[in-house]
């Protein structure tokens, strides 16, 4: 009877649903190359906004999000310095920042949304949710699809 | 602080609009099962990210999608041991009747205080866009209700007071 | 929204003053009052004759602190020496001889319970008037829950202690004991008894006194009486009140809860007919039609 417990899934390979955020592939593959990345960056929008340049901040935090499940510390890190850019901006100031990003910068932007509201004892919810407004307001129901869907998870 | 009620209830209304998007799914699992998947929770492809709306530590919402079924569970604000035992009483008297409210959830998912689950079955037979409206008309009206129902328990509370001790005039 | 508690009963009275002013006849009457009391009005002897006994928990206590004195006070020849069985107090009435103001005796009467539980609430008042000191009296006059009576040479002090089974009524009980505690700064009740409340632990003046227990469903109210509260004429109504403070606090919590409940089924029905808006009408399945000659029928 113990043919019944047997697990099928694990031996048939063919339709094996592939969860991408365990196995992310690409320039963000190498862990200690990501960390270094994200270091860097985090450098760079710190530099950004002590010029006063938030937007550029913004843009800058937004590229190339680390993703795979093994880099929690290193992505919570990045979640932290996209965070320090949104709260650079003055509310009257995020709806432009938000136009001038491309669609992908958006996708990224909307997941960071997320991210941070669900950490409300680490970042300030009141200026996330004026960013979602922002940002939905420009991307539309789209860009939270995107966000609930895509495997790759901030 | 009630500057952040407008938009915590609009993020939540398009995220929940975005999420309720279901369709038919049988389990992959156990033959002729149709269950969903929300809670069964046994194949990852059919689930989606669960985000979390918050708008402080102590008030959020949590909506987990899925391919035929959509959970959303409240955290509703409770600022001391009288908003803390009405909202359990509340709530509870809520779950008792979810029979009645198809889309409620008999027990809140842990961490918060109620849950509603809406399945494909409901979106075939309701409008989404009135059951989206439902949700967020729920989270203003309970809000409500535990507001009034305190200030009338303090209002009864002083005129017990009063009149008993007047007698001793 | 108040009921006024009397500290007469209620059903007492008008058996009483049904049997005073009606027909002799045989009766066999169980009554029930607060706090576990139990009367029994029958006519043993004769139709003519009626006793009225009261059984209550804690009249042996109340007898240490001179309740059958009062009791004879209030009742002279009519209290028997000897209860029934079963019954702390028997108070005996002929019938056939009734004083000429019967609407007082009626009265008097069923303040049995009220007289029985004066006793300490007097040697209190009167010790504090002479300038003494008295001792804790302890009335134990619930299952779980007591007062406490202690005259000191300014003040009598009445301390309850009070039980509260649920967690609701616990919050709601501290909600409403607040507002005694705060009343004073109002001006209608400024000069009325200070009301202390100390939830878990008894007050110092409890400390050493054996049974007075520590727990979350415990809480403890402190009524400190000043002299004018107490001085001649105003003594009567304040013993009253006094006794019938605890039954007061539990009926407003339970009103409370009523009221709660019904608000609350009040929302939920709200809420189902905003939620069945969401269903669309149904087709038009009782329809009425008609056909290219005119019959009409219903679509089933």
């Amino acid at each position: 009877m113990s043919h019944r417990k047997i697990n099928v899934d694990q031996y048939d390979d063919e339709d094996a649903f592939v969860d991408e955020n365990q196995t992310a592939s690409g320039p963000t593959a190498d862990s200690a190359q990501v960390e270094a990345d994200v270091n860097s960056r985090a450098a760079e929008v710190r530099n950004y906004l002590s010029r006063g340049d938030v937007a550029g901040a913004v843009a800058k935090a937004l590229e190339n999000p680390p993703a795979g499940r093994a880099l929690q510390t290193v992505k919570d890190r990045n979640t932290a310095t996209v965070m320090e850019a949104l709260a650079a901006a003055r509310s009257t100031d995020i709806i432009n920042i938000v136009k001038g990003l491309s669609t992908q910068q958006m996708d990224i932007l909307m997941k960071y949304i997320y991210r941070g509201m669900g950490s409300p004892e680490l970042y300030n919810s009141a200026i996330l949710l004026t960013w979602h407004e922002k940002a939905t307001e420009v991307g539309g129901l789209g860009g939270i699809v995107r966000a609930l869907t895509d495997r790759k998870t901030v | 602080m009630s500057n952040t009620l407008r938009p915590y209830l609009s993020a939540v209304r398009s995220t929940v609009t975005a999420a309720m998007c279901l369709e038919n799914f049988s389990s992959q699992v156990v033959e002729r099962h149709n269950k969903p998947e929300v809670e069964a929770r046994v194949s990852s492809e059919v689930l989606l990210t669960p985000v979390v709306i918050s708008r402080n530590e102590n008030e959020k919402v949590l909506i987990e999608g899925s391919i035929n079924s959509l959970r959303i569970s409240i955290k509703v604000k409770q600022a001391d041991e009288i908003e803390r035992i009405l909202c359990h009483k509340f709530t509870r008297f809520l779950m008792l009747r979810a029979e009645s409210f198809f889309i409620l959830r008999r027990k809140p998912v842990e961490g918060y205080d109620i849950s509603f689950l809406v399945t494909n079955h409901h979106t075939e037979t309701m409008y989404k866009h009135k059951l989206v409206d439902f949700i967020i008309q729920f989270m203003e009206e309970v809000d409500k209700e535990i507001s009034e129902m305190k200030l009338s328990l303090n209002a009864r509370a002083r005129i017990v007071a009063e009149s008993y001790l007047q007698q001793f005039s | 929204m108040l009921i006024d508690l009397q500290p007469s009963n209620r059903i007492l009275e008008e058996a009483l003053r049904e049997r005073f002013n009606g027909e002799a006849e045989k009766l066999q009457l169980k009554v029930a009052d607060f706090d576990g009391v139990k009367y029994r009005l029958s006519t043993p002897e004769s139709k003519t004759v009626l006793n009225i006994s009261m059984a209550m928990r804690c009249f042996g206590e109340l007898q240490r602190y001179g309740a059958d004195a009062v009791l004879r006070r209030e009742y002279g020849d009519m209290l028997e020496s000897t209860p029934e069985s079963g019954f702390d107090v028997t108070v005996r009435v002929d019938l056939q001889n009734l004083p000429q103001d019967k609407e007082s005796l009626v009265r008097k009467l069923s303040l049995l319970k009220r007289n029985a539980l004066a006793a300490p609430f007097e040697i209190a008042f009167n010790a504090q008037l002479e300038g003494r000191d008295s001792e804790l009296m302890t009335i134990h006059y619930r299952d779980e829950e007591a007062y406490y009576i202690k005259a000191q040479h300014d003040r009598v002090t009445v301390i309850f202690s009070t039980i509260f089974k649920e967690e609701t009524d616990r919050i709601f009980g501290k909600v409403f004991l607040q507002e005694f505690v705060d009343a004073r700064r109002s001006p209608a009740t400024q000069n009325a008894p200070q009301v202390l409340y100390s939830p878990r632990e008894p007050p110092m003046e409890l400390r050493g006194v054996p049974g007075v227990q520590e727990s979350d469903w415990v809480g403890y109210v402190t009524f400190v009486l000043f002299p004018r509260h107490f001085t001649g004429p105003a003594a009567e109504g304040c013993i009253s009140r006094i006794e019938l403070f605890r039954d007061y606090l539990h009926y407003h919590i339970k009103a409370s809860k009523a009221y709660m409940h019904s608000r609350m089924r009040t929302r939920v029905d709200s809420f189902l007919k905003v939620l069945n808006r969401a269903k669309p009408e149904q087709p038009d399945s009782q329809k009425e039609k008609k056909t290219a000659s005119g019959k009409t029928f219903k679509r089933s």
